[in-house]
């Protein structure tokens, strides 16, 4: 339904062009190379270049990303607020005593929102406490 | 770098790379030849796409399947983000500021009805009316060509078009060739001459 109503949209050029890509795929290796050759196309070099900013591109943005996240774990923050919570209350079930020595640990009783527990979680991440169990745990 | 929950049926971010770096130059001349076909009647430039299509596959926002070929793979990311694109220039609206007084809480922004005026409608129907008949009169020397055109422009492709114009398929491989050269002579950039 979707497709024919797409179908429907199209224009005549749309369907043109197509045609022309359909057509460029199908030429052969050679019969492109001599066209370019007859064209004075430098397509191949404009193609690489492109190439090569994107590289770039991304490898600046992956470092960037790789900065902002924790080190010596995962990122905290890309859990879900579920998740995080059901790490945290293990973590505080299995260690009770350490738990109570973190500085930003909330008084009991005390509602957590999601903020506290990602923040906990990152200080026991930071700490070096929490451990590959507990997140191989977490996971699961 | 490890391959993904669908597991080893994507190619990894590395693999990807290494794939593309090791194009043929034929291949790098038909993603550059394709991105330029796609660009057509659309104010964007073929280098930008490209790019565009490359970023999207190596931060794999797009990933290729091992089964599937790396340069059909980027033509299909290619059509998607050229489709993309035209839509978003069709719904961006024209902001204007109406101030000018400089502050930013008293600017009046007004924003343009995107629906087309009847007369605009009407100058884009003529005008892609005057550009078919342009095309379709590059080859007046070719009723067979001309035949093939009229079909692909109503949408009309493979078995079913070359049944229209009654070729064997190696003389519609050459005729479809012939088009495409001839228009790519004739509109070397946009539908411009």
């Amino acid at each position: 339904m979707t497709r024919e109503k797409n179908r429907r949209k199209r224009v005549p050029l749309d369907w043109l062009i197509d045609a022309l890509v359909d057509d460029i795929l199908a030429t052969s290796d050679a019969d492109l190379l001599k066209e370019a050759q007859a064209d004075d196309d430098n397509g191949a070099a404009v193609a690489r270049r492109a190439f090569e900013r994107a590289s770039r591109t991304a490898a600046l943005r992956r470092s960037a990303a790789s900065k902002r996240a924790p080190r010596g774990g995962p990122n905290i923050r890309a859990l879900d607020p579920k998740t995080a919570r059901g790490w945290l209350d293990e973590f505080i079930a299995s260690h009770p005593e350490t738990a109570s020595k973190l500085n930003e640990a909330p008084a009991a009783g005390d509602q957590l929102s999601d903020e506290d527990v990602y923040g906990l979680l990152e200080a026991l991440q930071k700490h070096g406490v929490l451990k590959q169990r507990t997140i191989d745990q977490g996971r699961r | 770098m490890q391959a993904r929950d669908s597991g080893a049926l994507l190619l990894t971010e590395l693999e990807v790379k290494r794939a593309i770096s090791a194009l043929a130059p034929a291949d790098w001349l038909r993603l550059h030849k394709v991105a330029r076909a796609l660009c057509r009647n659309a104010n964007f430039d073929a280098e930008d796409l490209l790019q565009e299509a490359f970023q999207r596959v190596l931060e794999e926002s797009r990933q290729c399947s091992r089964t599937v070929d790396i340069v059909h793979f980027l033509v299909g990311v290619m059509r998607s983000i050229a489709s993309d694109w035209r839509k978003a220039r069709k719904r961006r609206p024209e902001m204007s500021l109406v101030t000018h007084t400089g502050t930013l809480q008293e600017v009046v922004v007004q924003v343009r009805d995107q629906r087309p005026t009847a007369d605009e409608w009407l100058a884009s129907v003529q005008e892609a009316t005057c550009l078919k008949k342009a095309i379709l009169d590059l080859f007046a020397d070719d009723g067979v060509a001309q035949r093939m055109l009229e079909g692909i422009m109503d949408g009309i492709a493979g078995e079913e078009l070359r049944s229209l114009t009654k070729l064997s398929q190696t003389q519609f491989a050459s005729k479809r060739r012939l088009i495409r050269r001839r228009i790519d002579r004739a509109f070397p950039q946009e539908w411009k001459r």
